[in-house]
């Protein structure tokens, strides 16, 4: 289901003129990543976004299609009004997608030099082990 | 000194102690050190692992996966749904914390006392008598010069302006060097999370850390707590590893946080009409201000300003808040082209928060796979004092030169000017149009002297049982209006000391 996720995700962030968007910025690694790391609620989680985002251009640009059939000026206007949509599991289906759009995006040194921001040292993932 | 970081399957591991201590947070690494001070012999077990500071991940998503309890999912259900703030890892919340330290207000007690039966005076005193020695201990002091940064030194200066009371907090942190980082782990090692202090502590008396191993439940024979046993769980794979079971000589501490305590004595068989009620927490949210100014959020200590002006009316603290840039991320709304653009203000954006002093109760049960399941709502008399504490940080921004905020609730415009607060003071009180969080958490093993409202009498000892103590947040039996770290230590300490002077009277 990644590239479920990674559809929604891109769409959501899209690269600007003066940023790039998760596309850009290793997304594919990072959803690989995310899914051998993540417990299976959060992962649940994310997959449910990404279904939630695919199924629902009708009730936000009143097209019937799932968003992949959408054109760039129509997904661009789906995803900032799921993302605020009236119903609260709709738009809060998206928190999560947006948080991990945001980890993949804001820890990019790209990203961070952008925002004057020093780059992250790898995450150790180490721990005590005697 | 031993140090047992899980095992993989394979004989079971068996332990025995005079003290089994489940969790090593603020409340559990305070009763294990007073315990192991006394000469007794401790075994603290910990459902996560334990990481130093040099382990510590610096991203937010590493933050995410390595410190926090299941990935940060569990979340209350009711109304709204809000994310509860916890970790699962050697020093418990204290590693993702801002360390802040605040005494126990004099009201608390008196509360306590009216509503629990638990007597002012020597509780007030023996608390105050530990905060004292914790302050010195653990080296409280506000933020120096060069590690303040402006998302602190503004607030200060909006406070000022319009003539409330608001000062840099006293954290526990040492030297602090402004890294912003507290909610990750200070990689700096100044934050004096209790892995890195009191858990050691106990190692060098002559105890027992066991990491990896969350508690299935606690042992009983008859009315007594004997031990507890689990299976081990590998940090990275998740997999299961030995079984192992600490038994108890004298008592077995719960202190595994407002959550998971109340869930794990329920799986235990112990039986209360108030367990896993009373849960209460100190809900809270955010509100950026946009300055012309580059502010550089994250530059400074994570929280270094705070406010107790408003604790009374309408009820809520106000804080400073440094996130990192991948959660400002999440958190600034909209969608597509439009959110990416917002990004853009990222350098101009100072964070506040409050904490509302809710009266809002709940409960914790315990859920599928031993997830604590936490239902709660605010009522609409807490909702108005969130609210009113977002328009008070939103008043403050203003004071300090903010151009607009970003009030982040849902049918509010995205940014506000000044001309623009009434609508804040009127967003409708439904909490599924705001972006909460619940942090501070109280209850599902409260204290008091009545068994038919309280789990535990005032010394923590469940009511009922012989053996069986709780000495977390779980306990506390009100929202205390100020950070708790301070209270429950204390509270923890008291208890390990009563502990201690039963052991040498003889009394189990």
């Amino acid at each position: 289901m990644i590239w479920l996720v990674r559809h929604a995700i891109c769409a959501l962030l899209p690269s600007s003129d003066h940023f790039p968007g998760p596309a850009e910025l290793g997304i594919d690694a990072f959803l690989v990543q995310l899914r051998r790391e993540s417990n299976g609620l959060f992962w649940f989680g994310v997959v449910a976004g990404g279904v939630v985002f695919a199924v629902s251009p009708l009730i936000t640009v009143g097209l019937p299609v799932p968003s992949f059939f959408l054109s760039a000026a129509a997904l661009d206007r789906h995803a900032s009004r799921i993302a605020s949509h009236r119903f609260y599991l709709v738009r809060q289906s998206m928190v999560l997608l947006k948080m991990v759009a945001g980890f993949c995006w804001g820890a990019h040194p790209r990203v961070r030099e952008k925002l004057a921001l020093a780059p992250y040292p790898p995450d150790p993932g180490t721990w005590r082990a005697s | 000194m031993t140090h047992l970081a899980g095992q993989p399957r394979g004989p079971e591991v068996v332990l025995d102690a005079d003290y089994v201590v489940v969790g090593s947070g603020a409340g559990g690494a305070n009763i294990a050190v007073t315990l192991a001070r006394g000469g007794a012999s401790v075994v603290i077990v910990e459902a996560g692992p334990w990481r130093d500071p040099h382990d510590y991940p610096s991203s937010a998503y590493g933050g995410m996966r390595d410190l926090f309890d299941e990935w940060g999912s569990t979340f209350t259900r009711g109304r709204a749904i809000w994310p509860i703030v916890q970790a699962r890892v050697v020093g418990g919340t204290t590693v993702i914390n801002s360390a802040i330290c605040v005494r126990t207000p004099g009201d608390v007690f008196a509360r306590w006392e009216r509503e629990r039966g638990i007597p002012i005076q020597p509780m007030a005193d023996a608390v105050a008598r530990h905060q004292d020695a914790l302050e010195a201990e653990l080296c409280v002091e506000v933020a120096p010069p060069g590690a303040v940064g402006r998302n602190n030194a503004l607030p200060l200066q909006g406070a000022s302006i319009l003539g409330y009371e608001s000062a840099l907090c006293r954290r526990y942190v040492k030297a602090c060097v402004g890294s912003g980082q507290c909610l990750s782990g200070c990689v700096a090692a100044r934050k004096q999370s209790m892995n890195v202090n009191f858990v050691p502590e106990v190692l060098r008396r002559g105890g027992t850390v066991v990491s990896n191993a969350p508690v299935k439940r606690v042992l009983t024979e008859g009315t007594r707590a004997t031990g507890v046993t689990g299976w081990f769980k590998h940090p990275e794979s998740r997999k299961w590893g030995a079984k192992f079971t600490v038994r108890a000589r004298r008592a077995v501490v719960v202190a595994a946080s407002a959550t998971h305590s109340p869930a794990l004595l329920q799986r235990s068989g112990i039986r209360s009409p108030a367990l896993g009620a009373d849960f209460r927490a100190h809900p809270g949210t955010a509100v950026f201000g946009c300055y012309d100014d580059v502010v550089d959020l994250n530059t400074g200590a994570t929280q270094g300003w705070a406010s107790m002006a408003f604790r009374d009316d309408p009820g809520v603290k106000l804080e400073s808040l440094a996130i990192p840039a991948e959660l400002v991320a999440g958190r600034l709304s909209g969608g597509g082209a439009q959110w990416m653009e917002r990004l853009r203000d990222y350098r101009h954006l100072a964070l506040w928060v409050h904490a509302t002093r809710a009266e809002s109760t709940g409960t914790v049960t315990n859920g599928w796979g031993d997830r604590p399941v936490v239902r709660y709502t605010l009522d609409t008399a807490d909702m108005a004092r969130f609210r009113a504490g977002m328009v008070l940080i939103a008043r403050t921004h203003f004071a300090a030169g903010a151009k607009a905020v970003l009030p982040g609730i849902h049918g509010l415009p995205y940014r506000l000017g000044p001309d623009e607060l009434c609508r804040m003071e009127n967003a409708p009180l439904d909490p599924r149009l705001y972006v909460g969080i619940l942090s501070h958490l109280f209850g599902g093993c409260t204290m008091g002297t009545n068994p038919a409202n309280s789990v535990c009498d005032p010394w923590g000892r469940v009511h009922g049982w012989s053996g069986l103590v709780v000495a977390d947040a779980s306990t506390i039996p009100s929202n205390l209006g100020v950070n708790p770290q301070h209270t429950i230590m204390a509270l923890a300490r008291i208890w390990g000391e009563r502990l201690l002077d039963a052991r040498s009277s003889g009394i189990a």
